[in-house]
């Protein structure tokens, strides 16, 4: 009892100190605020009325405020977005707008704009992409974590969210397995091995004068190449031969081909097998040999077995390497590959002298791993670990390390990100997130990975927070910061999805009448779905690779050009190759080639930006359809940041449109205009509805159509804040001029929520309007936005043990971005 | 181009040899000694206490509960009269030949999955809601639901075999975004609950599942990797749970809570380590490991039912979940020949055409859900039963009328015979009752003692 007094005795104490600093209140409720509301406001939300469950006179502003924060954050929302007043309804002037949202801030919100609350982040688990890109940079390893581990929940839209990524027993499992995995792929456990040589299959086709990854060797011809190699030491040697047995498959069509492959060292056959078609099987022939000191050569040689068969699915073998691995001997055994990287020195001999050097490896490596100094009491249970292992018989002590390595990626320290603050006064609510934390904020939020060497050299010096600048423009310019486009862009713009998302090509194309004689239906479906299937075909994976790649490169054009961020929305630009050109359209541009490259588009082309990207347009639709609903949501969720409440509960039964429209099967607008009439679908469908109905004109896989079911589609429509549109291109002009400030506004959420991996709350809105004042002054470009939400509060600070006390603050019932 | 992660997951699904695992099971069926998997004299030992998942004869009792996305078209699902003599109708008529361990349960609800005040969000509710029947907290962020009753079947009774539990989906990949009207996509995804703050992810990679069941490599060489493997992993027990103890005392809040899963899971690991060792090796089933993610799904939720029948057969777990696709799942059917998406045409409208195609859809899950009581019931447990005799299994979703949303009158199967507790098949009418009821009912059986009341249960079920 007295206990918990003084607790709250101390909170006030500090939130005291906070609204002591803030200045005088902005403006008086009574006095300044309420005559606006009752002018715009009361008509709907009050004396009675209460649409959407707001009435503005039944606040009382003698009450404690964080009693109304979650309505005076919907009407914040509502009045900013322009949703509120609607618009055939008189609007408040600039003025009086900034009247209540300044008194919203502070009196509401009690936010400080000099000292603003930084919140809380939950301490973070890695998820797959963090962790795959840890490992990578920490060991060299790519541990496929997609296939590995469970997907990651997401909050908020992302899934790097620490209140939402949790851990359970099979997961915890499942990383000391893969630690396990990891350490014994790289680590060696001996310092001598048998050596080893690898000729590629690079070098032999280099001998067969192509200059490629692999020395290929078709069924159908008659073909023989030889590779010379030196032998440095006699012995006994092992030869391993890797090779596959690919083919170009083709629908219902075999080919029984066969061919004779033989294998020879120094004109002397060691090898010869038959090979018909085998599927794109990988084999592996391993051969026991004594080679003398001196020049040998190895020779291959393929002759076809069945010259008059149909050539139909491009049989070929591939040789992919050769191994040569001796000589056994031991005199003549090699230091590891990797051997050096992991232990500089030999191993020294002595206990003492084992121990010490025990120490300073794992020393290293788990300040490395723990992306912050390790505690020599730490590093000292590691090493008795490491000690365990190879003081035992027949271990080494490499063994003993990689043991004790295995533990470090096993450790919370290595698969949360724990933070620290630097000390602050005694009174302070908010402080600094230490160097090493700032380190880790700025490369997990640009890189998805750990600080590299530099990051944690300017941590350990203390140098970091004041050459930030310096540090943000390398970090993006480094090939890591692809990351940023794959993990933000790719959520934020959900092209991750593309590669995924079920959607039935083939039906897509009859149902927009083009048939599969059209080059264009190649493109969708592939070429082996032409001849059978045509309707049940899948998107092609090629397409939707060029579609995620137009998506990744727009993103990294705009990161790395530093352009305006509004050209996500509009712009004359896109990037294309020879294909995607066709595939939308513009084949007058004559795009050719593989390659993705800027491509300027024509003056009315309807393309640029990313709501008319195959990516985002597939995405947005249903496996046979499009979805105006889902496409407007998008648009409304992130582009415009309006809110959109959620369906409702229970669905009221909705008669057959079919039945309702005479004549012909409805198109999608007339469909969606019958729900429209219920009023209960209307209030929100009449903000969903109209934008994603400009984009009819894209199907499901993102081509351009004039008809659906055989009407002539019609684009235009209203915003919810009242402009009129006619078609795509000048809904993207309102969105990218009239609506600028709402998407600077939504992508600073976003990337912000990001970049905290915490959902954005109440106190947030004045950072976030700092950044969207900073985006305005410098024509929005996107180096502003990343400085903007690196140098915030949030990014820079967190809360002190006295603002959280032992029962922190609690959160809004309702969340930021949930309040609709 | 760059090479994405989506293309390597693409390539991966499509390199995989077919049905090579399946033709395998049918060969591990013909191993002898089946007997030889059970634990027979430790179970006599710890049985004297009471609490263990079995049946009167002593063989191993199992529950599982099956989940199928976007609820059913009623009138397909339920059987037109109640009662013994029922005929199934056209959804369930593929499980005809076990018919007489089927039992047709109407009228159990969900009623927590209604939306009230916290208005849409129908299919994380549906999936949430399903195995714990508690209110979830409306929130992107801040999980809060029950635990499911696997769960606390696992924590209660799970001691007698080497995994207390398992938890299986064929959803292998998520969809980015936000998640159902601002509920988190931890409910729309997961199943199980260990505690109201921790979603039990489920195993989507048959590989893992096998691998995790029965050791990594192949026949012949599984108990020796398992054993590697195990103990590397009790070799940094110690260390870890040090490292996290320290940094528990640095932590505050919600850190906190992250830390105690941290610990929670260092506790399950070794206590499934301790298992293992006091059950001796795994078995090795001498079939091929399956490859991964299989590109067709009809293989797919044929491999994780057939690995769900290893388990029990085996006797590795007697409680298991399996997610057949998260509620609100969007896949299309073209092994059936619907091509819309499920979730879209769920939302049928009373269209004749769409709704034939929601009830194709259904009866393609029915149909693989048949499969599997069937490969149970082929199976031989030690008392001589059948498999599918010694157990119980729940078949069922989380909405009733997909087109509108309900989650009364839920559609909802048991099956097996429940080591002979479970009464004869029939179509009951339960009125309006709590689908908990039947959890609570069930729990019972599973030896579950002192449990008083589950999720929003008001009561056992009378019949089952």
């Amino acid at each position: 009892m007295l206990k918990s007094f003084c607790i709250r005795l101390l909170l006030a104490l500090a939130l005291g100190e906070i609204a002591a600093q803030s200045p005088a209140r902005a403006s008086d409720f009574r006095h300044d605020v309420q005559p606006i509301l009752e002018n715009y406001c009361y008509d709907c939300h009050a004396d009675g009325e209460n649409k959407g469950g707001v009435a503005f006179d039944k606040f009382n502003p003698d009450a404690n405020p964080a009693e109304s924060r979650d309505l005076w954050l919907k009407a914040l929302k509502n009045l900013r977005s322009g949703l509120m007043p609607p618009a055939k309804k008189a609007q408040p002037t600039d003025a009086e707008k900034q009247v209540i949202l300044g008194w919203i801030k502070s009196d509401i919100f009690g936010i400080d704009p000099n000292n603003p609350d930084p919140g809380r982040v939950t301490v973070s688990r890695l998820n797959r992409e963090e962790y795959r890109n840890t490992v990578r940079d920490l060991l060299g390893v790519d541990y496929d974590t997609q296939a590995e581990f469970p997907p990651d929940d997401t909050g908020n839209g992302f899934d790097n969210n620490g209140d939402v990524l949790t851990l359970s027993p099979t997961l915890l499992e499942k990383y000391l397995n893969a630690a396990q995995e990891i350490v014994s792929q790289v680590v060696p456990v001996t310092s001598k091995v048998i050596a080893e040589r690898v000729i590629s299959g690079g070098e032999l086709a280099m001998d067969a004068g192509t200059p490629k990854k692999s020395l290929s060797f078709s069924y159908y011809d008659s073909t023989s190449v030889a590779h010379p190699f030196q032998i440095q030491h006699p012995g006994r040697y092992q030869l391993v031969l890797n090779i596959s047995a690919d083919e170009r498959y083709v629908e219902d069509q075999f080919d029984y081909n066969q061919c004779r492959f033989v294998m020879a060292v120094d004109g002397q056959e060691l090898f010869h097998r038959d090979f018909s078609r085998e599927g794109g099987q990988a084999f592996h022939f391993q051969f026991d040999q004594q080679w003398t000191s001196g020049d040998h050569v190895i020779s291959f040689h393929v002759e076809p077995l069945a010259p008059e068969r149909e050539q139909i699915r491009s049989l070929n073998l591939r040789i992919n390497s050769v191994t040569l691995r001796g000589p056994f001997d031991e005199k003549y055994y090699v230091t590891p590959a990797d051997y050096r990287r992991f232990f500089p020195k030999d191993v020294p001999t002595g206990a003492a002298a084992r121990r010490d050097y025990a120490h300073e490896l794992l020393k290293n490596f788990a300040t490395k791993a723990f992306r912050r100094p390790a505690e020599d009491q730490d590093v000292s249970r590691l090493v008795k670990l490491a000690e365990a292992v190879y003081s035992q018989p027949h271990q080494t002590f490499e063994a003993g390390i990689a043991q004790a390595m295995l533990a470090v990626l096993a450790s919370p320290r290595f698969l949360f990100r724990e933070e620290t603050l630097e000390p602050a006064g005694a009174k302070a609510s908010a402080a600094f997130v230490d160097e090493y934390s700032l380190a880790s904020r700025l490369s997990y939020f640009l890189w998805s990975s750990m600080p590299d060497e530099e990051l944690f050299q300017q941590a350990a010096a203390g140098t970091l927070r004041t050459n930030l600048d310096a540090q943000i423009k390398r970090m993006i310019a480094d090939p890591r910061s692809e990351a940023l486009t794959k993990n933000f862009g790719g959520q934020w713009l959900q092209t991750r999805d593309i590669m995924i998302v079920p959607i039935k090509a083939g039906r897509v194309l009859v149902q927009d009448g083009v048939s599969k004689t059209d080059p264009i239906a190649i493109s969708a479906v592939g070429a082996e779905h032409l001849s059978k299937g045509f309707s049940e075909a899948d998107l092609d994976t090629i397409t939707r690779l060029n579609f995620q790649g137009e998506a990744d490169s727009y993103f990294n054009y705009i990161m790395h050009q530093d352009r305006d961020v509004a050209e996500f929305v509009d712009s004359d630009y896109t990037f294309l190759n020879g294909r995607l050109a066709r595939f939308y359209g513009l084949s007058e541009l004559a795009v050719q080639g593989d390659e993705l490259r800027k491509v300027t588009l024509p003056a009315d082309s309807t393309r640029g930006g990313v709501l008319t990207m195959g990516s985002v347009l597939a995405v947005t639709s249903n496996p046979t359809r499009t979805s105006p609903v889902k496409r407007g949501l998008f648009i409304l969720d992130n582009i415009l940041g309006i809110p959109s409440p959620p369906p409702p509960p229970n669905i009221p039964p909705l008669e057959n449109a079919v039945s309702a429209v005479a004549g012909h099967t409805p198109t999608l607008r007339e469909a969606l205009s019958i729900h429209r009439t219920q009023p209960m679908c209307a209030s929100c469908h009449d903000r969903l509805d109209p934008p994603g109905l400009a984009l009819e004109n894209f199907n499901a896989i993102g081509m351009w159509r004039d008809q659906d079911h055989g009407q002539p589609i019609e684009t235009t429509g209203q915003l919810a804040t009242g402009e009129t549109f006619h078609n795509v291109r000048e809904l993207k002009q309102l969105l990218a001029t009239k609506h600028r400030t709402d998407f600077y506004r939504c992508l600073t959420e976003k990337m912000l929520t990001y970049a905290l991996g915490r959902g954005l709350e109440y106190y947030d809105v004045e950072t976030v309007d700092q950044i969207v004042a900073q985006l305005q002054k410098n024509h929005g470009r996107f180096s502003v936005l990343v400085a903007g939400v690196i140098d915030s509060a949030p990014f820079q600070k967190g809360r002190t043990a006295i603002a959280l006390g032992e029962n922190e603050p609690p959160k809004s019932s309702e969340h930021f971005a949930n309040v609709k | 181009m760059k090479q994405s992660h989506m293309q390597s997951a693409a390539q991966r699904r499509a390199s995989l040899s077919r049905r090579h695992f399946l033709r395998g099971v049918g060969a591990c069926l013909a191993l002898p000694a089946l007997e030889s998997f059970f634990p027979w004299k430790l179970v006599a030992a710890e049985n004297a206490g009471g609490g263990l998942a079995l049946t009167a004869s002593g063989a191993p009792l199992r529950s599982a509960f099956i989940f199928f996305p976007n609820g059913a078209i009623q009138p397909n699902w339920w059987p037109d009269t109640p009662g013994a003599d029922f005929k199934f109708n056209s959804t369930l008529q593929p499980l005809a030949d076990c018919r007489d361990y089927v039992r047709v349960l109407g009228g159990l609800d969900h009623l927590n999955a209604i939306g009230g005040v916290d208005g849409g969000g129908d299919h994380a509710r549906g999936n949430a809601v399903f195995l714990t029947g508690m209110h979830i907290k409306k929130s992107a962020t801040d999980l809060h639901d029950g635990i499911s009753i696997d769960q606390l079947m696992a924590a209660k009774v799970g001691r007698a075999t080497r995994f207390p539990s398992l938890e299986l989906t064929c959803d292998d990949a998520r969809k980015t975004g936000a998640c159902d009207a601002g509920y988190s996509c931890a409910y729309q995804y997961n199943l199980s609950w260990s505690s109201p703050n921790t979603p039990v992810p489920a195993e989507f990679n048959p590989r893992s599942v096998f691998e995790r069941l029965f050791g990594p490599g192949e026949h012949g060489q599984r108990v020796q990797n398992n054993q590697i493997r195990q103990k590397a992993q009790q070799s940094v027990l110690d260390f870890v749970m040090d490292d996290a103890r320290d940094m528990q005392k640095r932590l505050t809040g919600t850190d906190r809570d992250k830390l105690d899963q941290y610990f929670t899971s260092v506790r399950e690991v070794e206590a499934r380590i301790q298992r293992a060792e006091q059950f001796g090796p795994a078995p090795d089933p001498l079939i091929e490991t399956p490859d991964g993610v299989p590109s067709d799904q009809t293989e797919y939720v044929e491999i994780m039912y057939e690995l769900m029948a290893l388990a029990f057969q085996t006797d590795s777990t007697r409680i298991a979940t399996f997610c057949l696709a998260h509620d609100g799942d969007n896949r299309s059917f073209s092994q059936i020949g619907v091509l819309e998406g499920h979730h879209d045409l769920s939302h049928h409208e009373n269209n004749p055409e769409r709704i034939a195609k929601v009830a194709k859809i259904d009866e393609w899950y029915a149909e693989k859900f048949a499969g599997f009581l069937k490969k149970l019931q082929s199976m031989k447990d030690v008392d001589g039963q059948s498999v599918l005799h010694n157990s119980m299994i729940v078949y069922g979703g989380g909405n009733s009328d997909g087109n509108r949303h309900t989650h009364t009158n839920l559609p909802i199967v048991l099956a097996g015979g429940g080591g002979g507790t479970l009464s004869p098949a029939s179509y009951e009418r339960f009125g309006s009752l709590p689908a908990c009821n039947l959890f609570l009912s069930l729990a019972d059986r599973m030896g579950v003692q002192g449990l008083e009341r589950f999720g929003d249960s008001t009561g056992r079920l009378a019949k089952i």
